[in-house]
């Protein structure tokens, strides 16, 4: 039984952080209608950023949230202002150009790292990057469980920000109808850059999060990118809770897939949810949660 | 008046012939075309080896080169990828010209490019693509200087007859062409000893979280765990072990991940007392071997490793092989590689067949053991620069 809960303990943990991830891209698909296949390289300029502090100024990684979440808030702003929305008044034949630019974005995301920092892998060893605690015979480790904490208060703040702030209101407003929002006064393309912003500095979150617990290099991004895109349509494309939901599933499912059936199956069990759920329930979580 | 002009047009004719052809040969650089992932996430090794293979280069034709002429080294980067690699030694033989080929890093890359070379008569010495098969099919073209990974565990097997004799033993290894050739030969030599295998398990590599599948190891409580991994995974793999107070007797890498600074430096404290099998380090008894080492620290500022060594002696080899070739075509440079007998930073360099094995190098293994964050060589005896630390101390009971 031992076997099964450390299992478990596993995959939430690792949930909390897939569900960071998840959330921004998922914000940014509500609002914009366009998946972000930057996120993950976006999380990984976090990462390089928290080692920098790390290794240059001694900054706990905690600490460096401060720095690395409004520094990929502006990062995310400056992208949609001058790359993404001048996008929306060209015409072209390809319908999704944003999307495409979103790659673009992700590879000049990571070769530019990759020209700073060569494709050497880094470390953020911290004091706490090994400690674990005991509650029973089932293994925590200290740096996990905290970032699965602050995970869920970013995640439950993000929740009450959309819930019951003007800005947030605005910003469901536009996901939900674009045209309406602009009739009823909300400056969408205002919102969409705060969106990106936001969908930034949630990556950020994540990535400063797992670089104590990880490890470092200018190609992290992808498989994390990937990992977003699964949870994103797990949630039910755009909806925050179902994000949530979306992460934790697949954190679970993975830990408790590579316990039972073997761990060459993690990546395997991923996907197929991803196409069980396209099938079976095409509006993801959002479908049972409504929000 | 006629016969003049022609005796003109005719000795203009001829200058100009000599010209273009006289003047680039002296000048005229032998190509070698190398293939290596200088992008993607294995470029780490990549460069180690590019920079490697540009010391080798620097020292040779600062040395006059090979016959008067110098040698060029063309890179082209596989990203890791197979079809990419094939691709990128396409370009190097139609495009570049080159009359020999080297690189290869990982052994999905070495299996597709070297078939490409063999179907073109262009020799290739593989530096690193360890899979067993890459010798295994007859390619006369093919020559490979690391041996294969079937053959990493072989110190690592003698240490484990003569020193731990373990009962029960768990394998876990990356589900990559290296890591399945790797795995299977070490479970055959457990066999062999009668050791007890609990579990064999492949995992994806790079993947975050290896708890699920190490609860199971824990569950199991084996006498040995040998782990087939790259770097990060390896730095992984222990601390999460560490994490969940997995106790075997001891911890051993099958080479590749474990021997890296890197390694140390993501797992700290958990890398201590871990062992590893590896082809090389700079502590071997070769000629060069602690010379390259330092050569490297010396211009780059970085730690190189076996890797490293692997491109540098490729570049020596080639360059030997050169020397000797009675032309600089391909097949006559594929003779010369044939009947190589050199000695190298890496070790004594020969192509030899065995087994199943054609134009393969063969050289002993070593195991090292990471002791208080320095890497000592601990077996065999006769090289050993430190003695080995065994059985491993449970991880709460280490300061």
């Amino acid at each position: 039984m031992d076997v099964f809960w450390q299992t478990l303990v596993a995959g939430i943990l690792k949930g909390g952080l897939y569900a960071l991830i998840g959330i921004g891209m998922t914000l940014i698909m509500g609002v914009m209608g366009i998946i972000n296949l930057a996120q993950g390289q976006l999380m990984m300029v976090s990462m390089y950023i928290t080692y920098v502090l790390f290794s240059a100024l001694r900054i706990d990684p905690y600490l460096s949230l401060a720095i690395a979440m409004p520094a990929l808030f502006l990062l995310g702003v400056l992208i949609q202002k001058y790359f993404l929305n001048p996008l929306l008044k060209v015409d072209t034949i390809l319908p999704h150009n944003q999307v495409l630019m979103t790659v673009g974005i992700g590879m000049v995301l990571t070769e530019v790292i990759r020209f700073i920092f060569k494709s050497d892998y880094r470390s953020v060893s911290t004091t706490y990057s090994n400690k674990t605690f005991f509650l029973g015979h089932i293994s925590f480790s200290v740096a996990l469980t905290v970032a699965f904490g602050i995970a869920v208060m970013f995640t439950l703040g993000m929740f009450l920000f959309l819930m019951k702030t003007d800005l947030g209101r605005s910003i469901r407003a536009t996901a939900q109808d674009k045209e309406a929002a602009t009739l009823m006064g909300v400056n969408t393309g205002r919102i969409t850059v705060i969106t990106f912003g936001l969908g930034s500095a949630l990556a950020a979150c994540a990535g400063t999060l797992l670089a104590p617990v990880f490890y470092i290099f200018p190609d992290i991004g992808g498989p994390f990118t990937s990992k977003a895109f699964v949870i994103t349509i797990l949630g039910g494309l755009g909806s925050t809770v179902g994000a949530i939901f979306g992460g934790l599933t697949l954190g679970i499912a993975e830990s408790v897939g590579s316990t039972y059936l073997g761990m060459d199956y993690e990546n395997i069990i991923g996907m197929i949810i991803f196409v069980g759920v396209l099938v079976f329930l095409p509006s993801g979580f959002k479908r049972l949660t409504k929000v | 008046m006629k016969p003049a002009r022609k005796m003109f047009v005719f000795l203009t004719a001829f200058a100009l012939s000599v010209c273009a052809t006289a003047v680039p040969a002296l000048s005229q650089t032998i190509k070698v075309g190398v293939v290596l992932p200088l992008t993607g996430s294995e470029a780490a090794f990549g460069e180690i080896e590019r920079n490697s293979f540009q010391m080798a280069l620097d020292e040779i034709n600062a040395k006059g080169g090979v016959k008067g002429r110098k040698i060029e080294l063309i890179f082209e980067d596989d990203t890791g990828k197979p079809d990419v690699g094939r691709s990128a030694v396409e370009k190097l033989i139609s495009q570049d010209k080159v009359s020999v080929l080297t690189g290869g890093y990982s052994s999905a890359v070495s299996i597709g490019v070297t078939a490409l070379a063999q179907q073109k008569n262009i020799p290739f010495l593989v530096t690193t693509g360890s899979a067993d098969e890459i010798t295994e099919k007859g390619y006369s073209y093919v020559f490979r200087i690391n041996p294969p990974a079937s053959e990493y565990p072989e110190a690592v097997t003698s240490f484990l007859q003569e020193v731990v004799k373990p009962k029960t033993a768990v394998i876990l290894y990356e589900n990559t062409s290296f890591g399945q050739s790797s795995s299977k030969s070490f479970e055959g030599n457990l066999k062999n000893l009668g050791v007890q295998l609990l579990l064999k398990e492949a995992y994806n590599a790079n993947a975050v979280d290896f708890k699920p599948i190490l609860t199971r190891v824990k569950s199991m409580n084996p006498d040995l765990i040998y782990m087939v991994s790259y770097v990060m995974d390896a730095a992984l793999l222990m601390r999460q072990s560490k994490e969940l107070d997995i106790n075997p007797q001891l911890f051993v890498g099958g080479g590749a991940g474990f021997t890296l600074p890197e390694f140390r430096e993501n797992a700290q404290a958990a890398a201590d007392n871990v062992f590893s099998a590896t082809l090389w380090s700079e502590s071997v008894p070769y000629p060069g071997a602690m010379d390259y080492y330092k050569k490297y620290n010396a211009r780059f500022k970085s730690n190189t490793e076996y890797h490293g060594t692997e491109a540098y002696a490729c570049l020596y080899v080639i360059a030997d092989a050169l020397q000797r070739a009675r032309t600089f075509s391909p097949s006559d440079i594929r003779d010369a590689l044939a009947s190589t007998d050199t000695k190298t930073a890496f070790g004594p360099v020969k192509f030899v067949s065995y087994g199943k094995k054609t134009q393969q190098n063969r050289l002993p293994t070593f195991m090292v053991q990471w002791q208080r964050g320095k890497l000592e060589t601990v077996w065999p005896r006769n090289v050993a620069t430190k003695g080995y630390i065994f059985p491993t101390t449970p991880w709460r009971e280490r300061k």
